[in-house]
């Protein structure tokens, strides 16, 4: 079994709808970095809820070493160290996104990283690092504007599974629709989210349903701020992707919107709080070329890879 | 002309709050300079510029220009490439203002980043070639009806890209003469 972007949402089904307190995880032979964080949510979430969820975690060593490695089980159980020498199997591991004079220094981290590992073309570089930028600001700025929040839990990491970079960044916030719904509170100041009073905006009703507010942002640029500057960087970020023809997850309460190659669509998932976003860039884009992957997405030779540790070769 | 070195901001810009402060430190620069003056923001030595950090330091300095608080003062942009200047342009383009900047070096060209017509490029340009001129004149060079001219160097005045003189205020209408900001 692999959790992915599209069956990461069987999982919040079982919990979020039918209420399942138990989650069986033995036969998970992969997991993508996005659905990676969606699980860290998800079990931080229920713990901090009063109801944790029991977790079995899946059984295949490797798919463990890459769940350690990625530094899921520090983030979901606070305490546990990563175990030393597992960072050079992962891309980046889990990183928390709290305060927004920290961002750039983690864009320059991520930076570090990727030129460390690859010889990577310049003008890519730097587009990707302004959506590094735009992406993680927009959680100290965005995700706790009500300050109804007791902890919207930013968290980034990126994997390469040998043809794609993906980049994952999620929260458990206030998401697209309350966010949009601070602009059209009489009375509020959305340029002051410290101001007595905003919270609120949490019972604002925008008119906006998920969906509604997801294509608002990622489609019509739309922000909470009615500064004219404001906005418009979900909606480049999208633009940016598509044009390297990579593949783009937006999912905001209980709407998802999947766009790649192929084509996408805006579709109804469980409700869960937050921006949950991966993109998805074919390794060409940053001038470097597919790996040599076998069957599975184990990599057969040469370079470690960073897909090592992520796929059930126990099998 | 006074000229700031955007780097010494960091070289990777970066977040809206970035933008906050790298802003004062500009807006004081252009209170600074004398009522005619023109503050040069170098991006020498910059690496990336996202839309937000240029939007907060940039745009909204764009914004008071073109309020017309800060009189004739102007600002410009020099940025050693193109793709630098990408996400500023596009946040002056969501303002609806422009700015000129030049591209690669002292030699570099004049490009017009953020939201122009084409036909206010177009006189922008004649007049950057001419150095100065009257609307007459550019009406005439451009083959369109005075007032038309008119109304677009109205615009470019309005914007902050070209300068204007009273020549005659003793005619029955104020006579201008417009004059381009950079050579």
């Amino acid at each position: 079994m692999r959790l992915t972007s599209e069956t990461i949402e069987d999982v919040l089904d079982l919990v979020l709808v039918e209420a399942e307190r138990s989650l069986d995880l033995r036969d998970v032979g992969s997991i993508d970095v996005y659905a990676l964080l969606l699980l860290d949510l998800v079990v931080r979430r229920a713990r901090e809820s009063g109801a944790p969820l029991r977790v079995t975690w899946p059984e295949s060593p490797s798919v463990r070493r890459w769940m350690t490695a990625m530094r899921f089980f520090a983030d979901v159980k606070p305490g546990l160290a990563p175990r030393p020498g597992s960072q050079p199997i992962t891309l980046i591991p889990i990183v928390s996104i709290a305060r927004e004079d920290d961002v750039s220094r983690l864009v320059g981290s991520f930076d570090d990283r990727l030129s460390d590992r690859y010889p990577i073309d310049e003008s890519p570089r730097r587009h990707f690092l302004r959506i590094l930028l735009e992406l993680f600001q927009n959680i100290p700025q965005h995700a706790n504007a009500t300050g109804d929040v007791l902890d919207p839990h930013g968290i980034a990491a990126m994997h390469d599974d040998g043809h794609s970079v993906t980049l994952a960044i999620a929260d458990k916030g206030i998401g697209l629709a309350r966010s949009l719904g601070l602009r059209s509170s009489p009375g509020l100041r959305p340029d002051s989210p410290g101001q007595a009073g905003l919270e609120q905006a949490s019972l604002a009703q925008t008119g906006l349903s998920d969906a509604d507010a997801l294509r608002a942002a990622v489609f019509d640029g739309r922000s909470r701020f009615r500064d004219p500057g404001r906005g418009h960087e979900l909606e480049r970020i999208f633009r940016l992707v598509r044009s390297w023809e990579g593949a783009v997850v937006v999912r905001s309460g209980s709407a998802l919107l999947y766009q790649s190659e192929a084509g996408g669509d805006v579709v109804d998932v469980a409700p869960f709080p937050g921006v949950q976003i991966a993109l998805s860039i074919p390794r060409a884009v940053f001038g470097i070329g597919e790996a040599a992957f076998g069957e599975g997405g184990v990599e057969s030779r040469g370079d470690p890879g960073f897909n090592e540790g992520n796929e059930d070769d126990d099998d | 002309m006074t000229t700031i070195e955007i780097s010494q901001f960091g070289q990777r810009l970066g977040t809206r709050l970035e933008g906050v402060a790298a802003h004062r430190v500009l807006l004081a620069a252009l209170d600074g300079l004398p009522p005619d003056g023109q503050l040069v923001l170098s991006l020498r030595g910059i690496d990336v510029l996202s839309g937000s950090f240029a939007d907060e330091a940039i745009g909204k300095i764009c914004q008071l220009l073109s309020s017309g608080i800060h009189g004739n003062r102007t600002l410009v942009v020099a940025s050693p490439s193109a793709d630098l200047v990408e996400d500023l342009s596009d946040k002056l383009a969501q303002r609806k203002l422009a700015l000129l900047c030049r591209v690669g070096g002292t030699k570099g060209t004049w490009r017009v980043l953020g939201s122009l017509a084409r036909p206010l490029v177009d006189t922008l340009e004649l007049l950057n070639k001419r150095g100065s001129a009257t609307a007459k004149e550019l009406a005439e060079a451009l083959g369109i009806p005075p007032n038309a001219c008119h109304n677009r160097v109205r615009r470019l005045v309005h914007l902050r890209l070209v300068r204007e003189e009273k020549i005659d205020v003793a005619a029955p209408n104020t006579q201008y003469r417009f004059h381009a900001i950079v050579e």
